[in-house]
């Protein structure tokens, strides 16, 4: 009995009440739901002794310390916090619907780590990281982290149910082609080299901004803008978990990562950025089509969602709770990590990108919590800035270890 | 607008633009325009390395390019001045925010509790009228121990109607507010401090050597201004042959010693894998009196008159002799710290102790010893880094060899001690110097003063709720009226909650 075994079945009880969770949704059976806020507690419970045993067990290996130092604890903690915030959403506001929406953010984050193949060995800490600051840091954190999935979750639910009518689909067509375009002059100004990158980067990063802008300022006028939208933000989770899972079987499975080299190097490379254009070109197809997909039958999940997802008012009550939550707790994070810096390295700032993400991730949420004192402003326009919010707190949190480099490579896989 | 005013000669024309000013600044709107814009830019930053050198640029981006964002200030993007002139925006924005709407506030929170009439209470958000059967002071005694239930403390108020009982609790919570966008400008204030007379800068120093100033990567802003207004010379000194400008401490700083522990795997063997990194500093007074010692380590400064010395990063002297240091006591005496000597590679030392001559025959960076053969085995360590350094030793009795040994700095096996005393590693020293970061930053505890009440401004703002109730109690014949009614300003479905306990415990 080992804590991995322990995590191991944390995880399938997680996918279990996922099926189960939908399950009640379509079928109406209150004996499913019930049997499914069971399997989620007992997940909890087994995650939770997994927890404990893992501390226990860096003990008996001489490196005492607290399992919350890399990407792998930080994940397993992450789904953790996300599973007790739900239990408590689910008991205290007697509602079942939101955990087919939450469940499978926590199994897929569990599932990541395995299918990445993200080492769960305990390793001693780096000297940097020896510092009472670290647990406070990273624990405060991730609960905040975890308020906002679920406020995520719940903005998600909101905005499908908000949506009246689709829309055209010239709609649809016009965010296909915008991505087609974009994606590839992405690939030809990146073989260019290191400038045209940078370029593109700079230039995707306008664009999907002024949309997000457009969206937050004229959504409510737009509904079906707001739809595409919800689609893009299912099909990009989607496709992100996808991809890294067919990553892991590509280059580990089948070998073609050398010894010692860093899975964060290649990723993508199994499907958009694989080496051979047939296999790029049709992930970037399926990827579309499924965007499609979600696009046409988004309004029939709604319809069969509808007898079951409380009213709007209370959506937006709670992802405004979970936000006045996980604000607060982000900011205590970001505190605690400037004040261990500053005992580190004499700076309690140094806009590292990490930092820097992470308090752009402050500023959107702090853009939610004000909007409420802007005329016009209501639940569309907030359930969209709390998926902004969300988009950037993944890309705090995973984007700029893969991506970017900096300071903060202790999340970082290699 | 500006106009007619002048025109009518209502306000001068410094009055109309203040108050313009003041409209602008206070609009909750410009504060969410401020967020999108400052969260946008930064992303910036975080694309374009920061503070890279010159030629890592050139690596990266052609000429036309990295001139363009020299002069966007895209190298240093935190520091330019739109940035920092984005900043005081932000947080002019946030203070006539907070200006201008505290007064109303600070006229609600200390306004006192006064009754109101029936069509107003009629007008709450929460109300209900209670029948009961009795007179007014069974109303009365039922209406108080369910406030008091509830923790609410109540004043009397009585009318021509009957008697109206007034109370509210969290008040105070409409301060949440404020203390949060204090919170931030105290951050500010506290940054603008550091930035002024504060600094940054480094110190390498070899073990062994001392310094009695420090080198910096940027001049405090105030000593820059006050000396180019002439009217205080900056203690910077600028023409040092090292081309980087420098302060003098005051006193000197000294690295005794330099060292890197290494994790050690349960099987005895080390690990190359760094547990810690650390330096003994001494502070010497100008006179060269010994002030105190310590022992540094990343997450472990010095700090000696608002200095602070942090261990940041180490290397290798060039052509550097180092000397091994060895700690020799006599077997039979564990309670003494024994004799220490320091020895030249090639070079021999006699110890009065044990009456021997010890000569080191050469040094290795990373050895390990079968504990079963008691072999010693040399690894190569990457950069040559001290993993577990091995000794070679020679034992003279005067002229004459007696044995040679290796010892290690971890030994799970034991060296060869054939005599009544043993010899062990102490440590290499004078081949390395320890980097330190070097700051001070007056400002840090307004920062952290900013910090502390940033972490429970929000807390009390969202959580804390002012809460009202008023029990309006009157007589109607052999019955008795009660109308409670309430308001909340936060957190309504729970006051919900509380009041309709309160109405339940009246109607009994």
């Amino acid at each position: 009995m080992n804590s991995s075994l322990l995590f191991s079945i944390a995880t399938l009880s997680y996918l279990f009440a996922m099926v189960l969770y939908i399950g009640y949704l379509a079928f109406r059976k209150k004996g499913i739901g019930t049997t499914a806020t069971i399997v989620t507690v007992f997940g909890f419970l087994v995650q939770t002794a997994a927890l404990l045993l893992r501390w226990r067990e860096s003990y008996q290996m001489d490196i005492g310390r607290v399992p919350l130092s890399n990407l792998y604890e930080s994940l397993v903690f992450f789904t953790w916090s996300t599973v007790m915030i739900y239990l408590i959403v689910e008991f205290k506001y007697k509602t079942k619907a939101f955990g087919a929406f939450v469940m499978p953010v926590a199994f897929l984050a569990l599932a990541f780590i395995n299918v990445a193949g993200i080492s769960s060995d305990i390793t001693p800490l780096v000297p940097a990281l020896k510092s009472n600051w670290l647990f406070y840091h990273v624990l405060i954190s991730f609960l905040g982290y975890a308020a906002f999935g679920v406020a995520f979750a719940i903005s998600m639910v909101y905005l499908l149910m908000d949506m009246e009518d689709r829309g055209s689909a010239t709609n649809l067509y016009v965010g296909l082609a915008v991505i087609v375009v974009l994606a590839s002059i992405g690939y030809y100004m990146a073989s260019l080299g290191g400038q045209m990158k940078t370029a593109f980067w700079m230039g995707i990063g306008v664009l999907i901004l002024a949309w997000f802008v457009y969206l937050i300022v004229a959504g409510a006028r737009n509904k079906p803008r707001v739809f595409l939208f919800w689609s893009f933000c299912v099909t990009l989770a989607v496709s992100l978990l996808v991809a890294m899972g067919i990553d892991f079987v590509y280059l580990v499975s089948f070998q073609h990562l050398a010894e010692g080299e860093s899975f964060k190097k290649h990723i993508f490379e199994g499907t958009f950025l694989n080496a051979s254009p047939a296999i790029s070109i049709i992930s970037w197809l399926v990827a579309l089509a499924f965007f499609s997909f979600v696009w046409s039958k988004g309004m029939g999940l709604k319809k069969l969602l509808k007898p079951y997802i409380p009213a709007q008012n209370l959506l937006d009550d709670v992802t405004y709770r979970m936000i006045a939550i996980g604000w607060p707790l982000l900011t205590a994070g970001i505190i605690t990590g400037a004040v261990w810096a500053n005992s580190a390295w004499g700076t309690y700032w140094s806009w590292d990108p990490k930092e820097t993400w992470s308090l752009i991730t402050w500023f959107i949420y702090a853009i939610y919590l004000h909007s409420r004192y802007v005329r016009g402003w209501k639940g569309t326009q907030m359930a969209v800035i709390s998926s902004v919010g969300f988009l950037a707190v993944i890309f705090t949190y995973l984007g700029v270890n893969l991506v970017l480099s900096g300071l903060h490579s202790y999340g970082g896989m290699n | 607008m500006i106009r007619e005013d002048l025109l009518e000669n209502k306000k001068g024309f410094i009055e109309i633009i203040a108050e313009k000013f003041w409209k602008f600044f206070s609009s909750v709107k410009l504060a969410v325009v401020l967020l999108i814009i400052l969260a946008t830019v930064s992303i910036i930053g975080t694309i374009i390395q920061q503070n890279e050198s010159p030629d890592k640029y050139l690596r990266e981006y052609s000429q036309s390019t990295v001139q363009l964002f020299e002069f966007l200030g895209f190298f240093d993007m935190y520091h330019t001045w739109w940035f920092v002139l984005l900043l005081f925006l932000f947080t002019a924005n946030l203070t006539v925010c907070s200006l201008d709407r505290f007064p109303h506030t600070w006229a609600i929170i200390t306004a006192p509790l006064k009754p109101i009439d029936d069509n107003m209470l009629k007008a709450l958000p929460f109300r209900k009228e209670i029948t009961l059967q009795g007179d007014v002071d069974k109303a009365m005694d039922r209406s108080a121990s369910a406030l008091k239930n509830h923790g609410y403390s109540y004043i009397e108020s009585k009318d021509a109607g009957g008697v109206q009982l007034l109370t509210q609790k969290g008040v105070y919570s409409r301060f949440g507010v404020y203390i949060t966008h204090v919170s931030i400008l105290l951050i500010f204030i506290g940054a603008l401090i550091g930035a002024f007379f504060g600094f940054k800068g480094f110190l390498n120093l070899s073990e062994g050597e001392a310094s009695k100033v420090v080198y910096l990567r940027n001049e405090p802003m105030w000593d820059q201004i006050m000396d180019s207004l002439g009217i205080a010379k900056s203690p910077v000194i600028h023409d040092s042959q090292e081309g980087v400008p420098s302060l003098p401490l005051g006193y000197y700083v000294r690295c005794d010693n330099f060292d890197v522990d290494y994790y050690v795997a349960p099987s005895g063997m080390p690990t190359g894998m760094p547990s810690e990194y650390h330096s003994t500093l001494s502070i010497f007074n100008l006179d060269g009196q010994k002030i105190l010692d310590k022992r540094i380590r990343v997450n472990g400064p010095l700090t000696y008159h608002d200095v602070t010395f942090y261990q940041a990063s180490y290397g290798t002297v060039p052509d550097a002799r180092g000397k091994v240091i060895l700690n020799i006591h006599k077997k039979s005496d564990t309670q003494s710290p024994g004799e220490t000597v320091y020895v030249e590679l090639g070079g021999s030392v006699f110890v009065p102790s044990i009456d021997r001559t010890v000569k080191v025959l050469g040094f290795a960076p990373f050895g390990m010893r079968n504990p079963s053969t008691g072999e010693v085995q040399l690894f190569k360590s990457d950069n040559e880094e001290y993993i577990n350094p091995a000794v070679e030793l020679e034992i003279y009795n005067g002229k004459k060899a007696l044995y040679q040994t290796t010892i290690l700095k971890i030994d799970s096996g034991r060296p060869n001690m054939p005599e009544d005393y043993v010899i062990s590693y102490g440590g290499y020293w004078g081949t390395r110097f320890t980097g330190l970061q070097v700051t001070k930053d007056p400002g840090v505890w307004v920062v952290y003063t900013g910090f502390i009440m940033l972490c429970f401004g929000p807390l009390i703002a969202f959580f804390g709720s002012h809460k009202k109730l008023w029990v309006r109690i009157q007589s109607r014949g052999s019955e008795t009226i009660v109308l409670v009614a309430g308001s909340a300003n936060r957190n309504r479905i729970g006051f919900e909650k509380v009041f309709n306990k309160v109405v339940a415990e009246i109607s009994g």
